[in-house]
């Protein structure tokens, strides 16, 4: 269906042993699109694309990919979707070619295309040289780089891919973010999941931020800054502090340590009032500083928990 | 809009999906040939050398066999036997727990395919076993399948009771203690118990009626049949039970991939 969207979920639900691990998500991915899930460990990401991709059954609700149905219409949709898993699952007596090639296969490319896309692909992702050995002869990065290339193997439309840059140093992050922003140049649909703001704020279109099976708010990063954000006053002081003046408690302070981070709309204007409550404490102030709004206030704002799961030591 | 639904769901059979996994799981077990392969034949060899030079010399002949010419069929069918329950047993068991059968459970094979492959993997490691085997037998005993066409329909049959067996243990498994349970307290008791060694007109009652309620008995007697033209009970009787039995238990196993049974959450 042409005009249809990437990816279309209703009200989609999951409980695993009692426990609801997806509780009514909605969202729409349009075609070409470039589109994150950010949130914590343990928010309902995974089990999202589990759902598209075919690992998770769903308890109720839709979940379309291309304007089909992702259980009825199994065969189709999953033709059209490649997935980068977050864990390094391989068979571990496999070549790296093999790998690619089986790959390759199970989407119907006969042996001699399987073989010809996997010499492409070990090219791009610079893996030639391991071509004739197994999984067990690869670095991590290596590795985190050849789960991208078998998701490729078929060109599909549209690439999943959960915690893509999870574990990977900053220089391998940065390749990958640029590999994926030239597939998606090209055309492909990029849906991926992440907990990582920057990567997030760096790459996606729309950001959809998810937090206990529920998402809280999907805009462009830039919007839900613009709405949501807040930006950050942050003090050191000399010694360590444990709690917080209750005039600065409504600001969603932050501990960490002899560091305070208080977050406010528009820190340029707050700052007096902050100062001012501090020094009628007895607490000596090392350090102060102003940041505008990112994304992570803008998470912190709406779920009153950092990404990592510290909880705000005030309300929010 | 039904029409461009319909033509937007419709797949063209394109068998290549299901022949690559076919080609995946018969690659592990031929790289292996040394722990795959080559240990069931040594071992019927050997079985061959001891009853045929040593001990089967000073036992009777059996419906005109030599003792070890009748021990044979029972001989190869439990290379058989152990070899296309442990193809599948393993690979799948392995794909499992390391989650690599993700790869397949992500790809646009069906239920059917999937599971045809599996066992289509184990079905031919246990035919190259059975053709493996019996050349042994023509060589050391000269032995020749009596009915080759019923010997390879009761491989077939066989081959693929076991390897639909090997998958429901793989997943239903949860340690390597339960894949190996089912050989080791249920299959092979059962073979032994089931006329490998011994025609049931030898034993005495209620043994001789007891062992009719064995379901190997009718596997070493089908494939005993086959090759050599004669058995305790005839071959459509044992034929009649395995192959709706292998049948059966594949129907339960791609049903048991449709519903995602411990292999989708």
């Amino acid at each position: 269906m042409p005009d249809s969207p990437a990816i279309e979920i209703v009200d989609l639900r999951k409980r695993f042993r009692g426990v609801e691990a997806v509780r009514g998500i909605s969202l729409r991915v349009e075609r070409g699109e470039f589109f994150g899930l950010l949130g914590p460990n343990g928010a309902g990401k995974s089990t999202t694309l589990g759902i598209l991709t075919g690992l998770v059954r769903r308890d109720s609700g839709r979940a379309d990919v291309l304007g089909l149905d992702v259980e009825r219409d199994y065969r189709v949709v999953r033709r059209r979707i490649g997935l980068a898993p977050q864990e390094l699952n391989f068979d571990r007596f496999l070549t790296i070619e093999d790998v690619l090639m089986y790959q390759g296969g199970y989407f119907g490319l006969d042996r001699r295309r399987a073989k010809q896309r996997a010499g492409e692909l070990l090219e791009e992702f610079g893996l030639s040289a391991k071509r004739r050995e197994t999984i067990r002869s690869l670095s991590g990065g290596m590795k985190r780089r050849l789960l991208i290339a078998k998701a490729l193997v078929h060109e599909p439309e549209i690439i999943i891919l959960d915690e893509p840059t999870a574990g990977v140093d900053v220089e391998l992050r940065h390749q990958l973010w640029s590999t994926l922003r030239e597939l998606n140049r090209q055309g492909t649909t990029v849906l991926l999941t992440t907990h990582y703001i920057e990567e997030a704020e760096a790459l996606c279109e729309r950001v959809a931020i998810i937090d206990h099976g529920e998402i809280v708010a999907t805009d462009s990063p830039r919007s839900l800054i613009a709405q949501e954000g807040t930006g950050a006053i942050e003090i050191t002081f000399e010694e360590p502090i444990d709690d917080v003046p209750p005039p600065l408690c409504d600001w969603s302070p932050l501990i960490d340590g002899r560091r305070l981070t208080l977050h406010v709309k528009d820190p340029g204007r707050r700052i007096g009032e902050t100062m001012a409550v501090l020094q009628a404490t007895s607490r000596t102030i090392q350090d102060v500083s102003m940041r505008q709004a990112n994304l992570e206030d803008v998470f912190i704002h709406l779920t009153g928990h950092t990404i990592d799961g510290k909880a705000s030591d005030g309300p929010s | 809009m039904a029409r461009v639904e319909r033509e937007a769901t419709a797949v063209r059979y394109d068998p290549t999906g299901m022949l690559a996994h076919y080609r995946r799981e018969c690659h592990r077990f031929l790289r292996l040939w040394r722990q795959t392969l080559f240990p069931p034949v040594l071992t019927a060899t050997l079985y061959v050398l001891v009853f045929g030079k040593s001990l089967g010399s000073q036992i009777r002949e059996i419906d005109g066999f030599t003792y070890v010419q009748y021990i044979f069929p029972g001989l190869l069918i439990m290379g058989v036997i152990n070899n296309s329950y442990a193809n599948v047993a393993t690979s799948l068991y392995v794909a499992r727990t390391e989650r690599f059968i993700e790869d397949l459970l992500t790809s646009p094979l069906s239920y059917f395919e999937m599971v045809l492959a599996y066992i289509g993997g184990s079905m031919t490691r246990g035919l190259l076993i059975s053709v493996l085997t019996m050349t042994i037998g023509i060589f050391l005993i000269g032995l020749t399948p009596a009915h080759p066409i019923l010997f390879f329909v009761t491989i077939l049959s066989v081959t693929l009771l076991f390897a639909s067996l090997g998958t429901l243990a793989a997943l239903w498994a949860t340690s390597w203690d339960n894949v190996n349970m089912f050989v080791n307290f249920v299959i092979t008791p059962l073979t032994f118990l089931g006329g490998v060694f011994y025609s049931i007109e030898m034993l005495p009652e209620p043994f001789k009626t007891a062992s009719r309620f064995n379901p190997m008995f009718y596997v070493i007697n089908a494939v005993r049949h086959s090759v050599l033209g004669a058995s305790d009970v005839p071959f459509l009787l044992s034929i009649g039970l395995l192959a709706p039995l292998a049948l059966g238990l594949f129907a339960l196993c791609v049903h048991l991939f449709r519903i995602g049974y411990r292999i989708q959450s």
